[in-house]
């Protein structure tokens, strides 16, 4: 059975086409990653998805049950975790477990001994008893996930789970990610971090403008765009002066800065390598290090969701 | 997968109601906003005005039970609603696998134990000092339930207004609150206001729940209790679903 499908969902405010007939399903099992812009629809999807926001058109069925009309037993299977760590400030860690649990009608021995191994599991078994007022964000955000998850749900909705954190935080949750998708838990995944969606995703949706752009593997989605390949060369001396003279190559596309490197894009590497070591040459300028890179999931997002021009031509030349 | 019955789906939403209820009153009861809004303020205005009737105390006391059930009952959830959507943890409850009746219900329910409770102090002041009797404590009882339970589901109402402010939701809700006192027979006697007062008085869910409280201790009513409880569970029923509306639609 598909955990989610979603069939021609349109969402209007008034006017404004917030999601103009998307479509996707996800596989029981899977971590699906849902990427965007701002104002693409990533958030109107979720409060779509998760029975908050009726939807203008279109259907939306969790595990088989429409999310309209059935909307209260299709919540019982899942697992919210929002973008800002929504954890009640006055409350202990075990009364905002407890609570979680006694929305989701989770028995009291239930809620109890999974909210004990929750804490465990997210390192805030010892501050169960402190009010969460005194928290780091990490720590917040920790607590958020163990909510999102005291139901033992079947699919989970997570928003922006790691933005922004400390390294433990993030190792603890990337951890448990892997622990759920290991017990068979989908994972409905929205994030901003490309490179997280990368390596964590079976499937990658890319929704622009409200619509989907681009649904695929995240290998199979950069293989479109082989075209998008780079060479990142540093050179012994600043690369400013490198950066114009060799964006003006007839093989390059598109050229930046990256810290102390230059990174070239171009659909010949072979050619613009000796370019580059011709170059080096003549102007004295002795390579460091060039490395030839294929395109990252980033450059698909970029390409698909037409950032290209206010990202590269932002940077190009700084 | 379960398929549980209407029975199952019932409990599950009375609990979360309960739950609802219990973290209001572990975070809210002791708000300074809270104390100040729904005891300090009734208190001082009733005394006050009653200051200025000279008549004995001990004869005000259903008027300051009644106006003290207003307040306080309504009190709660334009504090604690916008709040929570500043912090986002309203998302929580209207993402849970409960209905928004069990939500609204259980917001309300808080404002409700909390004005029971302040309304005891009255009551049992008026007991201790003045040693008023409370010829009906049956229709005293229904009274201050009933009252209660409509005024808090009139707060929570009111907290339906999607600002993270609750200062917005207290303006609102007092527009209509204070002129509620002056109609519905608290500080005027219906009897004695102009026949256009009487009728404005009669949209008014207090003027049904000051003259059943008034009716328990043994002063004059102005309506058959029946007609007082009827017409405070038609407020009640109102109010819910209006309220159920209104979160409905301000969540898009």
């Amino acid at each position: 059975m598909q955990a989610i499908e979603v069939q021609n969902l349109t969402k209007q405010y008034g006017d404004l086409v917030a999601l103009d007939k998307v479509s996707f399903s996800v596989e029981t099992g899977e971590i699906f990653g849902y990427l965007g812009p701002n104002g693409a629809g990533k958030t109107t999807t979720i409060r779509v998805l998760t029975g908050i926001t009726m939807p203008t058109g279109g259907t939306v069925r969790i595990f088989g049950r429409d999310i309209v009309t059935d909307t209260i037993r299709a919540r019982r299977q899942m697992g919210i975790v929002y973008e800002t760590s929504n954890v009640y400030d006055d409350l202990s860690a075990w009364q905002n477990m407890m609570f979680a649990g006694e929305l989701y009608n989770v028995s009291r021995r239930d809620r109890e001994q999974r909210g004990k191994e929750l804490l465990e599991v997210f390192g805030l078994w010892e501050r169960r008893s402190g009010r969460v007022h005194g928290f780091s964000k990490g720590m917040k955000r920790r607590l958020t996930l163990a909510m999102g998850l005291i139901n033992d749900p079947q699919l989970i909705f997570l928003d922006e789970p790691t933005s922004g954190l400390d390294v433990q935080s993030n190792l603890i949750i990337r951890e448990v990610l892997h622990d759920l998708t290991g017990r068979g838990v989908t994972v409905f995944l929205t994030t901003h971090n490309i490179e997280e969606a990368n390596i964590t995703c079976d499937r990658v949706a890319i929704i622009n403008k409200g619509r989907i752009a681009a649904i695929d593997s995240p290998e199979r989605l950069k293989k479109t765009i082989q075209s998008v390949q780079s060479v990142e060369v540093a050179f012994e001396k600043a690369g400013t002066e490198a950066l114009a003279d060799l964006r003006a190559l007839p093989m390059v596309s598109e050229a930046r800065k990256e810290g102390d490197k230059v990174r070239l894009y171009t659909e010949d590497p072979a050619t613009l390598l000796e370019e580059i070591m011709a170059y080096a040459e003549t102007h004295h300028n002795r390579v460091v290090s060039a490395t030839t890179l294929g395109p990252t999931l980033e450059d698909v997002f970029i390409r698909l969701t037409g950032l290209e021009k206010q990202v590269r031509g932002g940077e190009a030349g700084e | 997968m379960s398929d549980d019955t209407g029975a199952d789906q019932l409990q599950a939403e009375a609990r979360a109601a309960w739950a609802i209820a219990k973290k209001d009153i572990t975070i809210y009861y002791l708000k300074p906003n809270i104390i100040v809004s729904g005891l300090l303020f009734p208190l001082f205005m009733f005394l006050a005005f009653a200051s200025g009737k000279n008549v004995p105390l001990g004869l005000v006391i259903p008027g300051l039970i009644s106006v003290t059930l207003l307040f306080s009952s309504s009190t709660i959830e334009p504090v604690s609603i916008p709040l929570e959507r500043r912090t986002k943890t309203f998302e929580r409850l209207i993402s849970a696998p409960v209905s928004l009746h069990a939500i609204v219900f259980g917001e309300s329910l808080s404002g409700f134990i909390y004005s029971m409770g302040i309304a005891l102090v009255p009551l049992i002041f008026g007991l201790i000092v003045f040693g008023t009797a409370i010829p009906n404590p049956a229709e005293l009882t229904a009274g201050m339930l009933l009252t209660a339970l409509c005024f808090s589901t009139m707060g929570t109402l009111f907290a339906a207004y999607p600002t993270e402010s609750p200062g917005d939701i207290m303006s609102m809700i007092n527009l209509v609150r204070l002129p509620l006192i002056f109609v519905s027979g608290t500080f005027i006697p219906l009897d004695a206001m102009p026949p256009i007062g009487t009728w404005i008085s009669y949209l008014s869910p207090l003027t049904y729940g000051n003259d059943l409280i008034q009716g328990a201790y043994g002063h004059p009513s102005f309506f058959n209790p029946f007609l007082d409880i009827v017409m405070l569970l038609f407020f009640f029923i109102i109010f819910q679903f209006v309220a159920h509306r209104l979160y409905t639609k301000f969540n898009e």
